[in-house]
């Protein structure tokens, strides 16, 4: 564990020296031969993203918030411009140097869950930790603090199939934060979720931002949803439209408090 | 990750599709099990036949004839008898561990109303201890007294002159008892024209030539219808044979024994048959050469087997072979259950990478898999072929026991199935590595496979 704090001290510093962004998105484009036409699914996209920032990206299907997503974590490379990371331009690593990456800067929320049907909930959380080569004991260990945290503990031992989605989505969140991450990415978190449970899901996000000063990007196509994070990013064709600023639920530690 | 992570995860994935898995499996322990049964009976038919020829002699042991003895058209300085000096020489070959000359003779033996002609084989005491004892033990060998070892089917040699009956007419082995007092004739020329009241050159009746009681030693092993090596001869020391026949002929020639033009006696003894011992069977054929080129007849069981070993060479590679081709249709099944099973785990796979799966950890995952598949299949298909072996062996030998009175037990009686721990250990390993060798381009794709899959929404 001190292993990967250092790194992140590490990282951070250069970050200092570079930009003080976080994240740093300079001019991307990506574009998409079909046939003969030329697709741009993203059209010169500029911004930049702090750290302890809530970010939601929020676009129509095709608007291409979701290409933007996979370029930020690295799973799919721009045509061109530049992705700025802690101060590490990942478009120019290779497939090894990427996975390296995200194992140890960021963390990821699905959509449809994406837990391991093989695995129990304490043995899903703790996968990324198996990744890293942490002991068994002790990535279990972290992954029930977490899960408690995420108010499943009580799903330790079942398995995916026998959890409702909001508590397979709680896992999931679990398992991004179990590695410490200084960015966590969510596609959709809330899309396969009812509304009670996507306020729940939405709230404890929140909760990872202020409370455990988190990075947190998130794509929506639903505007209401995007309320919840402090900083919009509305993308229509490949282009950023406009950025709007502040939460329209402000979090709050007790109950909640509508705008 | 680590190893046991590696290896736990993908026993999950085996243990999730438990029929497929399964039927995987079956596929490898088909095809291990025909391959250690096929080689089996390869090794099995060859070392039968190996021990059937090590039941006429030991391997290691190389029988030299002289045939000068009996070349009448040499002269006598030609000739190079086998005698103690050509002895040492064998002696001095390299690999060589021991030397025995055989002094043969024959000889009349007597006791009660029986008489029989023996064939007494002067040998060194080396020579005496590769004989197995049934009854009697070599602890008083003695070099100056003579003292007769005899073969277990000598009593079918025994004959009541007077009334013609043997073994072979009566069919029972004649009442003759080699621990009550053996009386030995030595001059048999004597003996047969003394009781056929013959003459000598001055008319004199012919004395019948002196009896001498031989103390027996022992008996070799085996009842009266086993065959072995040692069962028709009398075995004594040679020394003691060479001191009684110097002292029954004096200075006349020895019947078998060269003479010199004149017809004098030898002042050595000549031999016609010595046995050379050799360290191993490896070596054999070298000094087989060696004493060849000296100008002897040698020969040895080990040139048997060295040919029977390189027939039976090719019969275990086209074994081998069958067996091999019913491993590699189960190694095409490892392959595709192994495609199969990426197919499924695609988004899995991606969910992996997403969350910082090292590339070559997914391609390991799918080798283990594989590999373990064919160590499944491996291990259950050894442990099948010691059944099928032991049914075979089973079948096998009852099979040749009732062929056996027919056949006069001419050949060798044992396992044709043999699975030796090298044959184990080699098909084990074998099963891992076309297992993981099934399971390379299978791994190499799901290494490959993007990430993305995991992010789209079905």
């Amino acid at each position: 564990m001190n292993d990967i704090l250092d790194k992140g001290l590490e990282v951070k510093n250069e970050a200092d020296n570079e930009a003080k962004a976080l994240i740093s998105v300079k001019d991307l484009y990506k574009i998409y031969t079909v046939g003969t036409n030329k697709v741009y699914a993203l059209n010169g996209v500029s911004f930049d993203i702090f750290k302890g920032e809530f970010v939601a990206i929020v676009g129509t299907s095709g608007s291409g918030k979701s290409t933007l997503l996979n370029m930020l974590a690295g799973l799919e490379s721009p045509t061109k411009g530049t992705v700025r990371i802690a101060g590490k331009q990942i478009e120019k690593m290779n497939e090894d140097q990427l996975v390296a990456f995200r194992r140890n800067n960021i963390g990821f929320i699905f959509q449809s869950y994406n837990l391991l049907n093989t695995m129990n909930g304490e043995e899903n959380v703790a996968m990324p930790l198996m990744f890293r080569g942490v002991e068994k004991e002790e990535r279990l260990r972290l992954a029930r603090e977490y899960m408690k945290l995420m108010n499943v503990l009580d799903q330790a031992k079942h398995m995916p199939n026998q959890m409702s989605g909001g508590q397979q989505q709680r896992i999931g969140i679990a398992r991004a934060m179990v590695v410490q991450p200084k960015i966590i990415f969510a596609d959709e978190p809330t899309g396969n979720l009812d509304s009670k449970t996507t306020k729940d899901v939405l709230k404890i996000m929140q909760k990872l931002v202020y409370e455990q000063e988190k990075t947190l990007v998130m794509v929506t196509h639903d505007n209401n949803l995007a309320g919840y994070a402090d900083k919009r990013i509305r993308i229509v064709d490949g282009k950023i439209v406009d950025i709007e600023y502040g939460s329209c639920y402000k979090y709050s530690n007790g109950g909640e408090e509508n705008a | 990750m680590k190893i046991k992570d590696l290896i736990s995860l993908s026993i999950n994935n085996l243990k999730r599709r438990k029929l497929r898995t399964f039927l995987t499996v079956l596929g490898v322990i088909i095809g291990t099990a025909s391959i250690v049964v096929m080689v089996s009976l390869g090794i099995g038919q060859s070392e039968l036949q190996t021990e059937m020829i090590e039941s006429f002699g030991s391997l290691t042991t190389i029988s030299v004839y002289d045939q000068s003895m009996y070349d009448m058209s040499a002269s006598d300085k030609d000739k190079t008898y086998m005698n103690d000096d050509m002895l040492e020489q064998f002696q001095n070959i390299p690999h060589v561990t021991g030397v025995s000359p055989i002094l043969s003779f024959n000889a009349i033996c007597r006791q009660g109303a029986y008489e029989g002609r023996i064939n007494i084989q002067g040998v060194s005491n080396e020579y005496l201890k590769d004989i197995e004892l049934g009854q009697g033990d070599l602890s008083d060998i003695d070099d100056k007294k003579l003292k007769f070892i005899y073969g277990n089917q000598v009593k079918r040699e025994f004959r009541n002159p007077k009334t013609g009956e043997d073994y072979w007419s009566t069919g029972k082995e004649p009442d003759v008892d080699f621990n009550k007092p053996m009386f030995v004739v030595f001059d048999t020329d004597k003996y047969y024209q003394s009781v056929n009241g013959g003459t000598d050159e001055n008319g004199n009746k012919i004395k019948m030539p002196k009896k001498y009681i031989i103390d027996t030693l022992g008996v070799v092993k085996g009842g009266p219808e086993d065959y072995n090596q040692y069962c028709y001869g009398v075995y004594c020391n040679i020394d003691a044979l060479k001191t009684q026949l110097k002292s029954i002929y004096r200075n006349k020639p020895i019947p078998g024994q060269p003479t010199t033009k004149k017809g004098k006696a030898l002042p050595y003894f000549v031999y016609n048959e010595a046995k050379v011992y050799v360290d191993s069977m490896e070596n054999v054929m070298d000094v087989q050469k060696a004493i060849t080129d000296m100008g002897y007849m040698a020969n040895s069981n080990a040139e048997w087997v060295e040919q029977n070993r390189k027939s039976m060479q090719v019969q275990q590679a086209v074994l081998g072979g069958i067996g091999a081709v019913s491993l590699l249709v189960a190694a095409i099944g490892i392959a595709n259950t192994m495609m199969m099973s990426i197919y499924e785990r695609t988004k899995e796979i991606g969910v992996m990478k997403v969350l910082g799966c090292d590339m070559g950890n997914i391609r390991d995952m799918f080798l283990v898999e594989s590999g373990f598949i064919g160590l499944m299949g491996g291990t259950i298909g050894v442990a099948l072929s010691f059944i099928i072996s032991k049914i075979i062996n089973f079948m096998y030998i009852k099979n040749q026991m009732s062929a056996e009175g027919a056949m006069m037990n001419m050949e060798a009686v044992g396992n044709i199935s043999r699975i030796p721990l090298w044959l184990v250990a080699f098909t084990l390993f074998f099963a891992i590595v076309v297992g993981m060798a099934a399971g390379f381009f299978p791994s190499q794709r799901a290494m490959k496979l993007s990430p993305l899959a995991a992010i789209r929404n079905e």
